[in-house]
């Protein structure tokens, strides 16, 4: 439904499709039908086995289809088998589903059975080496859901499947791998919110740990941010993110510092919506937050409200908004 | 540009094409079959919306859709719930008694909201409802972590599955198959730093999750006055929501579901409605959303997901359900629509009916409105 285009028919060129669509879905019922049959009888034969590759090529949204293959791998096709020959029927399901995901990258059932395949590999190659299917499997998949997100740098499936792995895989690579994964995603393409979004969940991970000095880490996150900030000021993704770095605002002299920053791009971008809106939040933050430190409140409110009126010329979708954010900021109230 | 300058709503187009979808489908959307109830649901909603269902349609089809619908009734040792349809089983002859489900056709909590929202828009008396056996199904779709699976021996679990479980409890007026505290925990991890909610605790904020967590903590039992704060919702929450949802309207006056994506016409839905239960319908450029949707008419009936898409029920429904909550005042009659309740997703007047019917006592049946 997502994403399918209209196209133009000459009125012969329509009578041939709407035969093609006929016979696709004749065909289409008919293995259906036979598959459920077969499944109902509990056929687990390497007939039905095929059948249901077949339709699920068709229709991979069929989830019912993925269990029944799921059930037949195990109580017919892994049983009697060495764990190499499973590792390899396992391998050719991780294929299927990668095929299938190129055309159908968002599909539940689809990265649902991957991560169930990924959790059925045997033990092997040998008794002293129990874990060499697995790790070389779980490997690799980092290198297919970067495929994946190579296609569709903000396809969620994939972000959260990349979670998983980083996750679940017996020997991750470490945390600051994956940190610098996303600084080629974002210097990449600045709008990249999943990869700014995929980052501060990291660093929230390496600050807890330790491993990265907090304090040390946030200036460095500033930089980077007021490089991206520089060089595309209309991008929302950064101000996103250097939002989430204000935090609570409890620190006032980084607000105080960031909001000196911003107004200078404001300087060289006087029509910069984003540069606007960040000045007035972080202004109010101050206000909010550090009252008894303030020097002159009076211009710290006045310098709010001209903000907002001119954010209202320039954004006319959020006009309201911004009346009812000044309106709070002159009666001295708590913003919603 | 005004309300008055706008083209006006194609009513009649539209009803046409969820008409024209409840009959049959292309080949092109053979994958919809794994859920063919839900595309049912956004057809009924736009009959219903349109006030069409009983000029467009017979009573011998709604009796049929209506026989139908039950038929996808299920039960076994999980409890009872609707299936997506009936091609995961050969078909069992109309009449004939059902038999309990295998662990392969299990009902599904997404289906079971949309089955009884369906039924209910069709006006069913719901004297078939397992009431019991539904409240048991719930229960098995809860996990530890107090998600929710779409099937009760696993499958994904997000916040739609969430929003499922609440709404049909809220229905039910029944409470015991939901561990509330649990689901409101999930909840509240899965809130972004951005303002909305994400699928997941790590997750993006998303338009569709951020309208499934407010509207389940608004439907929530413990929450009985509906314009006071909410109790699940800190101050900082409901503020970066807020931003968040706004900041997504873009100048054409669609919204679009994430941070930096296009405007898309299902998101006026996910992202209006997340805006209106919050109590801040106000803030939305009306005009501009208006027109967004009008552009995104497809000239032979039905809404797309953009100008110049192809049209679906999923986008035809949920365009109409956004634009039936926020009315304006100067634009041509063709675009009043009924009232809209944000939570259920249905109209006031199908609403009262699932009050009036489904629950067990209807007596004490007082569901939450937010007006």
């Amino acid at each position: 439904m997502h994403g399918v285009k209209r196209v133009q028919y000459s009125q012969a060129a329509l009578e041939a499709k709407k035969q093609r669509d006929h016979d696709k879905l004749k065909a289409y019922l008919a293995l259906s039908d036979d598959v459920i049959a077969r499944k109902k009888s509990h056929d687990m034969s390497n007939e039905a086995f095929e059948l249901t590759t077949r339709l699920l090529r068709m229709n991979p949204e069929f989830y019912t289809v993925w269990n029944y293959r799921r059930d037949m791998f195990i109580e017919s096709l892994f049983p009697q088998r060495s764990p190499s020959e499973v590792n390899e029927l396992l391998s050719d399901d991780l294929s299927l589903t990668f095929e299938l995901l190129k055309q159908h990258p968002k599909v539940y059932g689809i990265w649902n059975h991957r991560r169930w395949c990924l959790e059925h590999i045997p033990d092997g190659p040998s008794p002293d080496d129990v874990n060499g299917y697995r790790n070389s499997t779980w490997n690799k998949e980092l290198f297919v859901v970067e495929k994946m997100l190579d296609a569709d740098a903000r396809n969620f499936h994939a972000w959260n499947y990349r979670r998983y792995i980083l996750a679940t895989m017996p020997f991750p690579p470490p945390p600051k791998s994956e940190l610098a994964y996303t600084t080629r995603k974002i210097e990449a393409n600045f709008s990249n919110f999943s990869a700014w979004h995929q980052r501060s969940k990291v660093l929230t991970t390496l600050w807890e740990t330790g491993e990265l000095d907090r304090v040390k880490s946030i200036e460095e996150e500033f930089e980077l941010v007021r490089n991206a900030m520089y060089t595309d000021p209309d991008d929302q993704s950064v101000w996103i993110y250097h939002a989430w770095l204000i935090g609570n605002g409890n620190y006032a002299a980084r607000l105080q510092f960031e909001i000196t920053s911003i107004q200078e791009l404001l300087d060289e971008q006087p029509d910069s919506k984003w540069c606007m809106e960040s000045l007035v939040r972080y202004k109010r933050l101050l206000i909010e937050k550090h009252a008894e430190n303030l020097g002159d409140k009076k211009a710290l409110v006045d310098s709010c409200l001209e903000l907002l009126a001119k954010l209202r010329d320039i954004d006319p979708p959020r006009r309201r908004r911004y009346d009812e954010i000044a309106e709070g900021i002159r009666s001295g109230n708590e913003m919603q | 540009m005004s309300g008055s300058e706008l083209p006006k709503l194609a009513r009649v187009a539209h009803a046409g094409h969820c008409n024209r979808c409840l009959s049959a489908l292309p080949s092109s959307h053979i994958q919809i079959d794994a859920s063919r109830l839900a595309i049912g649901f956004y057809c009924f909603g736009t009959l219903d919306l349109l006030g069409s269902i009983y000029e467009k349609t017979k009573e011998i089809e709604r009796e049929g859709w209506r026989e139908w619908l039950w038929h996808q009734q299920t039960s076994g040792i999980h409890g009872t719930g609707f299936k997506p349809s009936s091609y995961m089983t050969q078909d069992r002859p109309y009449g004939t008694d059902p038999e309990e489900y295998s662990e392969y056709d299990t009902p599904h909590l997404i289906m079971t909201y949309t089955a009884i929202l369906s039924l209910a828009i069709l006006r069913d008396d719901f004297e078939q409802l397992d009431r019991n056996g539904i409240v048991r199904f719930l229960q098995a779709c809860q996990r530890e972590d107090g998600s929710f699976t779409s099937f009760p021996n696993g499958g994904e679990s997000d916040l739609r599955q969430v929003y499922c479980a609440f709404a049909i409890s809220s229905m039910l007026d029944d409470w015991s198959g939901v561990d509330v505290d649990r689901a409101v925990s999930f909840i509240q991890q899965c809130s972004s730093h951005e303002g909305g909610y994400g699928q997941q605790p790590t997750g993006e904020a998303l338009g569709g999750t951020t309208y499934c967590a407010l509207a389940s903590l608004y439907l929530a039992p413990s929450v009985s006055d509906l314009h006071a704060p909410n109790p699940h919702v800190t101050t900082d929450e409901r503020r970066r929501t807020i931003r968040w949802l706004l900041q997504n309207q873009a100048s054409s006056g669609g919204f679009s579901g994430r941070t930096n994506k296009d405007a898309d016409a299902c998101y006026c839905f996910w992202c209006g409605a997340s805006l209106h239960i919050l109590g801040v319908g106000d803030l939305v450029d009306r005009t501009a959303f208006l027109s967004y949707l009008a552009s995104c008419q497809f000239k032979f009936g039905g809404i797309g997901k953009a100008p110049e898409d192809r049209p679906d029920p999923y986008h035809t429904y949920l365009s109409l359900a956004a634009l039936a909550l926020f009315p304006l005042e100067d634009a041509d009659p063709s675009w009043k629509l009924p009232r809209l309740n944000a939570l259920w997703n249905t109209t006031e007047d199908t609403a009262d009916w699932i009050r009036q019917h489904v629950p067990l006592y209807t007596v004490k049946a007082q569901s939450p409105v937010r007006k």
